[in-house]
């Protein structure tokens, strides 16, 4: 079985039930004049996420493994936007450069061009930040029987750390990228992956991607 | 007339969102309080941490406990364990936990480790519940997943949430994740959490804090008391 080099350990994992989840790599999020630049934050700081990132997919594709993206939005009526997030994100569902932000549907809403998805992966769209809550991913996972997860995307310690927490009370192992995962906040990228492998990996490992597409085209 | 709280003085915005709240739609989680995480001879002392750290927001919380009760906010204690055959244990949970001397189900000195009914797993005195207190018992870190902690919420009309507990970066802040994803407005106190990591619980308060409160409220413990009206 393919063994990467990680934090706290190295990670083991059997190719038939591995997915590769792509999280929140949306226009919205990171594209410069889209909502996230617009709140004031650096997109740069996740836009350098968008490199490795093809490199993995294209390996990861090419080896014929799973991949699912999620998508964070709304419907167009936010009937599925609970009014404490609407309240603190007023932003939401409001005309933006790409379309009304964070609605389903919307241009700003869908996956940057770079890591746009192939046909037969899976694409899961989210009312919050978890990729679990009110979504098919658990039903997606076990049918494939999938057990362990490369978890990739935006932004670190927002919709990767609530995805990997609710994925690890559910026994999923995880392997959280830290070159192909991107925080607008640096000081959160740093202790949000040190939190991961932090208490002997008490939410999964830590590795660089290099490492993992040693692996996969080993 | 039904006391209410708010506005309490939070960051990033004052708590609540929507003004005030009455206290019969508001609930105090107190988060995993067991001797597991902050009793001597517990997990967290075999693990090799400091318990002192985690102790830290046990005199806050009983005090904060005693006017929520005068009031008759609902209040929910989780406690973080397995079944007694390991039914509910994931593997690698237990493989990490031996990993580091501490295995889930082995024996240490408060009992076989975050077992349920185990002198370890239980809520320590000073923030015991009292009779009556709905407690929510947890495989995962998160008390949303795999309990009926959303369900007691919706059945008693609860749309507020004022966490408690430990750690702050583990089992408080994956349970306000999983609260802030349902629709709950959230209020994490900095004074009655505590985590293994001083820094860690600092960083966990200050992420709830960003992008306008993406996770929710920060405040203590004076703060939420002094912003009750009765």
């Amino acid at each position: 079985m393919p063994t990467v080099e990680a934090s706290p350990t190295p990670f083991t994992f059997a190719k038939n039930s591995t997915a590769l989840l792509v999280i929140d790599m949306q226009r919205d999020f990171l594209l410069p004049g889209g909502f996230g630049e617009s709140l004031g934050n650096d997109v740069a700081q996740l836009r350098r996420t968008i490199e490795p990132l093809t490199a993995l997919l294209a390996a990861w594709r090419a080896a014929g493994w799973k991949v699912i993206h999620t998508r964070e939005g709304h419907l167009p009526d936010l009937s599925d936007c609970p009014p404490a997030k609407l309240r603190r994100g007023p932003m939401i569902g409001q005309a933006g450069r790409f379309g009304r932000v964070l609605i389903r549907g919307e241009y700003g809403h869908d996956i940057v061009d770079e890591l746009a998805p192939v046909e037969g992966e899976d694409v899961v769209d989210k009312p919050g930040k978890g990729a679990f809550y009110a979504t098919d991913l658990a039903k997606i996972l076990e049918n494939d029987g999938i057990t362990s997860l490369v978890v990739t995307g935006v932004t670190t310690e927002v919709c990767v750390h609530t995805t990997v927490r609710e994925a690890n009370d559910r026994g999923y192992e995880c392997l959280v990228l830290a070159d192909c995962v991107g925080s607008y906040f640096p000081e959160f990228q740093r202790v949000g992956l040190q939190m991961i492998a932090a208490q002997g990996g008490i939410f999964g490992w830590v590795a660089e991607s290099s490492a993992l597409i040693e692996e996969i085209t080993r | 007339m039904t006391a209410t709280i708010g506005p309490v003085p939070a960051d990033p915005y004052p708590w609540p969102y929507d003004g005030a709240v009455p206290v019969d739609r508001t609930a105090l989680l107190c988060i995993d309080w067991q001797t597991d995480f902050c009793g001597p001879g517990g997990y967290v002392d075999a693990m090799g941490y400091d318990i002192e750290l985690t102790r830290a927001g046990l005199p806050a919380t009983a005090k904060l406990l005693q006017h929520v009760r005068d009031l008759g906010m609902l209040v929910i204690h989780t406690r973080e364990g397995h079944d007694p055959d390991l039914s509910d244990l994931p593997a690698n949970k237990r493989w990490r936990s031996a990993r580091i001397g501490a295995e889930i189900g082995g024996p240490g000195p408060c009992g076989r480790i975050l077992i349920k009914g185990e002198p370890g797993w239980e809520i320590v005195p000073e923030v015991a519940p009292a009779p009556g207190e709905v407690i929510v018992d947890k495989p995962g870190k998160g008390a949303f997943y795999a309990t009926n902690l959303d369900l007691v919420l919706r059945t008693h009309g609860i749309t507020h949430l004022i966490l408690t507990g430990i750690t702050t970066d583990v089992c408080v802040h994956t349970t306000m994740r999983e609260a802030n994803d349902r629709g709950y407005e959230c209020l994490i106190l900095s004074d009655c959490t505590g985590a293994t990591d001083p820094g860690n619980h600092v960083a966990a308060l200050h992420m709830v804090t960003m992008q306008g409160g993406v996770f929710g409220c920060v405040a203590t413990s004076e703060d939420v008391i002094a912003a009750m009206e009765v």
